[in-house]
């Protein structure tokens, strides 16, 4: 028996239930009105949107504007919060799309899954004229919206750039110019003379037996930066290819050289950081605002600059991540849905103004001609750390796959990690077991 | 024949009323106790027979949503391939044969102490022991996740003060799944205690009491007596700390999410990764079906090997 089956079911004796209770046909008429294939494209009415925390509140600046614009279409969004928004939308999906918002707000690491495990629950977006603003997003994110069939279900919101935070004391009492290391491995080889000069003091922190949570975005960064990850745009699994091999190699010799500080539990990361224990933070745009604020005593000691590369002459550039607002096909009024979404993430004014009131850094990347992006900032001694982080989304990265089966891949990979460090795994061998684990568990291939 | 069929005639009707009537007494009473019992059944049919079936359907299907399809034995194939779930498997073993021994033997030991006349205020003291048995588990794995931090744990500093090394608790797959023993005797030591209090308290003291006039000791006395008169309560905990262990999930999942490198994963950890993280619901089903095999024949094994000798 199928999920939908069950629902059929479900609907059929909820429809009977009902028309017996009314004693009309009426009841049953109203239950094949909904459903997953039968939205509709209603330009007026009330859109739902469903965000989180303070992207919600930043759509929420969009609204008084667009209303006015748009006269016949009301907007309400609401904070679901995160991570409660996912299941929301899963149970949503597979209800048939009963239930959901008319407007979802979807991180780049659902979108593949929904699209992929609930074929028609997002509305395409390309018969609304999508496709016209492919390129005026940041490159590698249009990849991450379009379906298998070539078509998008999503217009990207934010984008995360991934960039190399610093403490400029730090690395200046051991004589070392961040700005000056082309890869990972030039940091490897400074090891010695940085320890030398910052006794306890440790590049980067990682929960090493990823306890209770996986600790892979150091890893995953590194992947990214060579173009990789753990599938590729085929959805094929490529956990034991040269890149991420490369990349698992890359954090066991700053491990073994001495660089990687253990980061236990769920606090361990942020109680290093207070102590000011931690030199390096390779991190995305959004920790731009919250170094800033969550370390506020570390004021003018951190610069920024691009991450190395993996391999001398490689990229520079990776787009770690991005969350994206797509329509839910049962939606009665997709085309008002799509108005708002196009209004919100393809004007510049819209997403300047949510930048500034969520810190949702833009992946609209006309945008970034606004001078705010060229402002100095304190925190930083005085450096624009938003225009790297423009400039790196201007370079753009390429696309990441997620794919539906990202959490099982997540996990394998953690474990991985959790070999090489715990148990002096070799990277090759550890990423090759679960390259196959992989492929046992969700019946992919390996590529 | 007229006259005596004639009020015969009228009684055909009237037998089949009677009978009707009687029926439908019959059928008033028993249906009441059916209409009594209806909202429980009804209840169980919808929560717990409906999940338990269509859970054994499922886990003949793969996909989730709309792409779930039928996938014949595929699930159970795939299981028995699954490295993570033979690791679950043996990690769920190990914490058994370790701590369902550790805790049932303290546990009658501090039975047999509460139990014995010597203590005062015995009343405290059972209180004290079952106290663990109603702390939230959640709570539980939080208190201990602080107590066992390696940096700033209680138990680390306990041992630093002694001269001992610290020990990385959560952080190392020996010693993470030492924590989950640790966790679980703490929590369930004293409920089993209870059990057995309640079990020694039936014992007739005429018994201790010509053991002693035969010359035996309080060791004889525990071995000879008190043990084989606990034998059916000893099966039952034993069964149940079995089931119990086989279907362990909230300490580990709150102290180590399974970790490090999957050293305290449990066979109904698994079963949660699979179905609410990876909404792989056929897999999950078809590690539950394990699981309740497993169950069932252990349980069963024990039954058998325990039940026979004690009655």
């Amino acid at each position: 028996m199928s999920h939908l089956s069950r629902r059929d079911l479900l609907r059929a004796s909820g429809a009977g239930l009902l028309a017996l209770a009314t004693g009309s046909a009426l009841a049953a008429c109203g239950y094949s009105g909904s459903g997953s294939a039968s939205g509709g494209d209603a330009d007026t009415g009330t859109v739902t949107v469903w965000s989180w925390a303070t992207a919600a509140a930043a759509l929420r600046g969009v609204v008084p504007a667009f209303e006015k614009d748009n006269p016949g279409i009301k907007v309400d969004v609401q904070d679901i919060g995160n991570p409660a928004i996912w299941d929301k939308i899963t149970v949503g999906l597979a209800a048939g799309g009963q239930g959901l918002g008319d407007v979802l707000h979807i991180g780049c690491d659902y979108l593949p899954g929904y699209l992929e495990k609930f074929p028609g629950g997002l509305a395409n977006l390309s018969e609304y004229g999508a496709d016209s603003y492919k390129d005026k997003f940041a490159k590698g994110l249009w990849p991450v919206v379009t379906g298998k069939d070539g078509h998008a279900y999503a217009l990207p919101w934010e984008v995360n750039p991934l960039g190399f935070f610093y403490r400029k004391d730090y690395f200046d009492k051991a004589g070392i110019d961040p700005a000056g290391l082309a890869t990972w491995d030039d940091l490897v080889a400074a090891a010695d003379r940085f320890k030398a000069a910052n006794p306890g003091i440790s590049l980067i922190g990682i929960n090493k037996a990823a306890n209770p949570d996986p600790d892979l975005d150091f890893l995953q960064s590194l992947m990214q930066l060579q173009g990789a990850f753990y599938f590729d745009l085929q959805g094929r699994i490529t956990f034991g290819s040269e890149p991420d091999v490369r990349a698992l190699a890359t954090v066991k010799r700053l491990d073994d050289a001495g660089l990687i500080a253990d980061a236990p539990g769920d606090q361990g990361w942020a109680t290093l950081m207070k102590a000011g224990r931690l030199a390096v933070a390779p991190m995305p745009a959004w920790a731009a605002h919250y170094l800033e604020t969550k370390f506020a005593d570390q004021s003018g000691n951190w610069r920024l600059t691009k991450p190395p590369a993996v391999i001398a002459g490689g990229k520079r550039t990776a787009l770690v991540n991005s969350t994206h607002l797509a329509v839910a096909a049962s939606s009665p009024r997709r085309r008002a849905a799509w108005k708002f979404v196009e209004y919100a993430l393809t004007r510049t004014a819209s997403v300047n103004s949510m930048f500034t009131a969520g810190g949702v850094f833009p992946a609209l990347t006309e945008a970034y001609a606004d001078p705010m992006y060229s402002a100095p900032s304190t925190f930083y001694g005085g450096q624009p750390v938003l225009r790297t982080f423009a400039d790196l989304a201007v370079d753009g990265g390429d696309p990441t796959n997620y794919s539906g089966d990202y959490a099982r891949a997540l996990k394998l990979a953690s474990d991985a990690q959790t070999k090489v460090f715990l148990k002096g795994g070799d990277p090759a061998a550890v990423l090759q077991d679960a390259a196959k684990q992989l492929a046992q568990q969700t019946g992919r291939s390996t590529a | 024949m007229t006259a005596a069929a004639e009020p015969a005639a009228p009684s055909v009707p009237l037998a089949e009323e009677a009978r009707r009537t009687h029926r439908s007494a019959r059928w008033r009473r028993t249906a009441v106790p059916y209409l009594l019992l209806a909202p429980a059944l009804i209840t169980f049919g919808v929560f717990k027979a409906y999940p338990i079936l269509d859970s054994l359907l499922l886990s003949f299907t793969t996909g989730s949503g709309a792409a779930t399809r039928d996938a014949g034995l595929a699930n159970y194939r795939r299981l028995l391939d699954d490295p993570l779930f033979w690791t679950a498997l043996r990690n769920t073993a190990e914490i058994l044969v370790v701590q369902v021994p550790l805790m049932l033997g303290l546990a009658l030991l501090m039975a047999a102490g509460i139990n014995s006349v010597l203590v005062r205020w015995r009343a405290v003291w059972r209180l004290g022991v079952f106290m663990p048995a109603v702390t939230g588990l959640v709570a539980t794995g939080v208190m201990f996740a602080f107590l066992l931090n390696t940096e700033h744990g209680a138990v680390n500093w306990l041992l630093d003060a002694v001269g001992l090394p610290a020990v990385d608790w959560l952080g190392r797959p020996f010693w993470a799944r030492m924590s989950v023993v640790l966790v679980l005797t703490w929590h369930y030591t004293g409920y089993n205690a209870v059990i057995y209090l309640a079990g020694l308290q039936g014992i007739p003291k005429e018994l201790y009491e010509a053991a002693m006039v035969d010359g035996a000791g309080p060791v004889r006395r525990f071995t000879a007596i008190t043990v084989p008169a606990l034998r059916p309560v000893l099966l039952f905990t034993v069964v149940l700390s079995t089931i119990g262990t086989l279907q362990l999930f909230d300490e580990p999942y709150v102290l180590t999410g399974g970790g490090p490198d999957n050293a305290t994963l449990t066979v109904s950890m698994y079963l949660y990764q699979n179905g609410f993280r990876y909404f792989d619901f056929g897999y999950a089903s078809a590690v539950a079906y394990a699981l309740t095999l497993l169950v069932s024949v252990l349980g069963a094994v024990q039954m058998r090997l325990m039940g026979e000798r004690g009655t």
